[in-house]
């Protein structure tokens, strides 16, 4: 079974369509790669996975549970914040909590989580330690077990988003988004991000990838989806998609990246 | 530590909407209570008799500044002075209590017509404009305005003719700025006679017109001006006692001081702050 | 000399009392004006245009006008206008009233402070936090909070300092404040007649208590640099 699938996916802000009628679907512990020129709507596409932006229409269904139905979705849905747990979103510009030091960055959200617990209050100490070995876990696996006590200023821009993807991680999603996140990043730095990201694939993370690194996507993705105008346009396998496109658009867009 | 701060401001914002929140509610009580006061008495006729309002509400509040040696605040901070002393029998005889509260003088209209104080008692001048916006008691002392000079030059200065070339300082709309005015003087007009002995003393003034009574108050030995001197009076004026136009008190108040100059207690009052030369016969 | 040493105690005692005035109307309008002033703010934030609208009017209103006359008005207007006079004519109504035209005033100056701070958080924090699946009072609480405090500490820190001057400028509508009681050596009060010292002394007052302000708030704005 998919673990996720999304169909008829449409959003329009005021009268522009960024998305029209989007569907896919992927397997568990595979990597997919969105890739396509800005304004083609993918960042909107991995927003609306994530409900930072609602779509219009479509369905969302995650291991087969509908989380969304644009026929039965209301304004203001209570359930939001649990669904949106089933996803992890990494951002461009990685909004790390200035004012709390990386581990502390990659504890928190959890550390709320877990205030909901009926058994809290009981097991407070225990919980707080199991929270903080998880993110220790973390950090080490991203490279930084010397930087936990360092606050993002201090830290470089690689640094910072590899923080942001250890806390990401510690909420255990189904589903790790990224959204352009080497694109913020000088490129001498760029290298240890994907390093990690590829790791991660490496230990069948499902993973939705939105990027310009083109070796990346071909090296690591087990799917890849090209986006133009709103629509996908073409849709295969990185050798398919990457190395024969067949869609005219796909190879003008293609061109370009090879001249650069 | 952050935690620590988070908290302190949170507890900080929360403090400060209680803070404000009791404020208000304190001036609503006191804003209610004038209410009743102030509705009670306009049911009865206030427009009718502003002595029914008087005593209605049970106090006469007096419009002063703190001014010697007509109203001024002695060590133990009570009121005492010649207009002090007159205002608080008066009030005796009303039947009501004093209240003495400190004006900004250059509002005191909006004071007497806001109804914020029932009287002016306080040195004023009997100026036309004062007249016109008031109805105010029989003039009750002499004054003069005078012209205050640095004292060593003060023998310059004696005729009126020589005060020509001289800067001077007047306190705007007072009876020494239409002195100067009508004796066609340089001036500037500042805000108080207080800053107006001010400029003298700072030398950005030749020279300023004050009353009498007060130069006596703040000249001389013993003060920040020992080295200035008043030379000659220009005008003689009155003092009266200003309440809201049409009020009856003011007949009442003419009725007082004429009782209280016959039985000899207004001169032994004027005697003990050292202006019964002044006095005028009631 | 000798005068001056009877004088002085005298003095001081006067000087202290009108102090404390000064003092009060500062902390009533701090206490007040703080958070009236976010409440402005969200005003003028708010996404209902006539809300925003009228938060900003009152905002033009209130700024563009000197303190001295909103004083004027509001104590001399209930009174003149409405033969009502709601604040009284003691001490104590002449405070509320300058308490209320203060915490206007000030809330109006804050609220633009405020609104700087909120919209200057970036989005990207709000959205962090809701990827994170964190709720919004949460996100407000424990992420955006203390931005914004750090981001207004600065701009706050100026408005405070002019606050405590500002102060002085209740004295139009006689309320009692230092400068009121340091003027009134110079026409007699207390047996002490045209004396001019005091007045001026009343300028060290305010120096050291912007000197205690400006070292707490600079304490305030150190704490936070530990953040950028």
């Amino acid at each position: 079974m998919a673990i996720l699938e999304a169909e008829h996916i449409c959003k329009s802000f005021g009268k522009t369509e960024v998305l029209k009628d989007i569907s896919f679907s992927m397997e568990q512990g595979q990597a997919l790669s969105i890739i396509g020129s800005s304004g083609s709507g993918k960042t909107t596409l991995l927003r609306c996975l994530n409900f930072l932006e609602t779509p219009d229409a479509g369905v969302i269904r995650v291991n087969g549970e509908t989380l969304f139905d644009g026929k039965t979705a209301k304004k203001k849905d209570r359930n939001i914040r649990k669904k949106r747990l089933h996803f992890g979103l990494v951002f461009q510009s990685f909004n790390l909590f200035p004012q709390y030091t990386a581990i502390e960055n990659v504890m928190l959200a959890k550390e709320l989580l877990a205030r909901e617990r009926p058994d809290y209050k009981e097991k407070k100490r225990q919980l707080r330690e199991e929270i903080r070995a998880q993110a220790e876990g973390l950090l080490k696996q991203m490279g930084l077990s010397d930087r936990m006590g360092s606050y993002p200023h201090q830290l470089s821009g690689g640094q910072c988003q590899r923080v942001a993807i250890a806390r990401t991680l510690a909420l255990e999603p189904d589903i790790l988004c990224f959204d352009e996140p080497t694109s913020a990043l000088d490129p001498e730095l760029t290298g240890e991000v994907l390093k990690v990201m590829r790791q991660l694939a490496q230990r069948d993370m499902t993973m939705v990838i939105v990027t310009h690194e083109m070796a990346f996507a071909r090296d690591v993705s087990d799917q890849v989806i090209f986006m133009d105008g709103g629509v996908i346009v073409e849709q295969g396998t990185p050798e398919e998609v990457l190395n024969a496109p067949k869609e005219e658009r796909t190879r003008q867009f293609l061109a370009r990246f090879s001249d650069r | 530590m952050k935690k620590m701060m988070a908290c302190f401001l949170a507890v900080l914002m929360l403090l400060s909407m209680a803070a404000c929140g009791g404020s208000a509610d304190k001036g609503q009580e006191t804003s209610k209570a004038v209410e009743a006061a102030s509705f009670g008495a306009s049911e009865e006729g206030a427009e009718e008799s502003d002595m029914a309002y008087v005593k209605e509400k049970g106090v006469l509040v007096v419009g002063v500044t703190d001014f010697a040696p007509m109203d001024y605040l002695d060590e133990s901070g009570e009121w005492i002075g010649f207009d002090a002393d007159m205002a608080r029998a008066f009030a005796e005889r009303l039947g009501v209590e004093v209240e003495f509260v400190q004006i900004e003088w250059k509002n005191k209209l909006m004071e007497i017509e806001g109804m914020t104080v029932d009287c002016l008692w306080n040195g004023m001048t009997l100026t036309p404009d004062v007249t016109e916006a008031l109805s105010c008691s029989n003039a009750y002392c002499n004054n003069a305005q005078i012209v205050i000079v640095p004292a060593d030059q003060a023998d310059k200065y004696q005729t009126e003719e020589s005060l020509k070339e001289l800067s001077f300082a007047v306190e705007s709309g007072s009876a020494g700025y239409e002195a100067a005015v009508s004796l066609g003087l340089n001036y500037t007009e500042v805000q108080s006679q207080a800053d107006a002995l001010m400029e003298v003393a700072a030398k950005t003034s030749d020279a300023a017109i004050i009353d009498s009574l007060m130069a006596a108050a703040m000249v001389g030995e013993g003060t920040s001006y020992e080295d200035l001197t008043y030379t000659i009076g220009l005008v003689d004026e009155e003092y009266g006692v200003g309440f809201r136009k049409g009020s009856d008190l003011a007949e009442e108040l003419n009725q007082f001081f004429k009782e209280a100059y016959e039985d000899g207690s207004m001169m032994e009052c004027a005697e003990k702050y050292g202006v019964q030369a002044a006095i005028i016969e009631q | 000399m000798e005068v001056f040493w009877e004088q002085l105690p005298v003095v001081l005692n006067a000087l202290n009392v009108g102090f404390i005035q000064t003092l009060k109307l500062f902390f009533v309008t701090l206490a007040g004006a703080l958070p009236l002033g976010l409440v402005i703010a969200f005003g003028s934030m708010a996404s209902f245009k006539p809300l925003s609208w009228l938060a900003r009017i009152i905002v033009w209103v209130i700024r563009g006008t000197p303190l001295m006359i909103q004083l004027l008005i509001i104590y001399y207007f209930p009174g003149l206008v409405l033969k009502n006079p709601i604040w009284g004519s003691g001490e104590s109504g002449r405070f509320v009233a300058a308490s209320v035209a203060f915490i206007i005033n000030y809330a109006c100056y804050f609220s633009e402070i405020y609104r700087g701070g909120i919209q200057g958080v970036p989005v990207g924090q709000e959205e962090a936090g809701l990827a994170l699946g964190m709720k919004r009072s949460q996100i407000f609480f424990k992420v955006k909070l203390l931005q914004m405090v750090k981001r207004i500490v600065p701009p706050m820190s100026n408005e405070v300092i002019t606050l405590v001057k500002d102060t002085s400028l209740a004295r139009i509508i006689a309320l009692q404040e230092i400068i009121f009681a340091g003027q009134s050596f110079l026409t007699g009060s207390r047996g002490i007649r045209g004396v001019v010292w005091p007045l001026f002394f009343t300028a060290f007052y305010y120096l050291i208590w912007n000197g205690i302000v400006t070292v707490l708030l600079g304490w305030l704005e150190k704490k936070l640099s530990y953040f950028q």
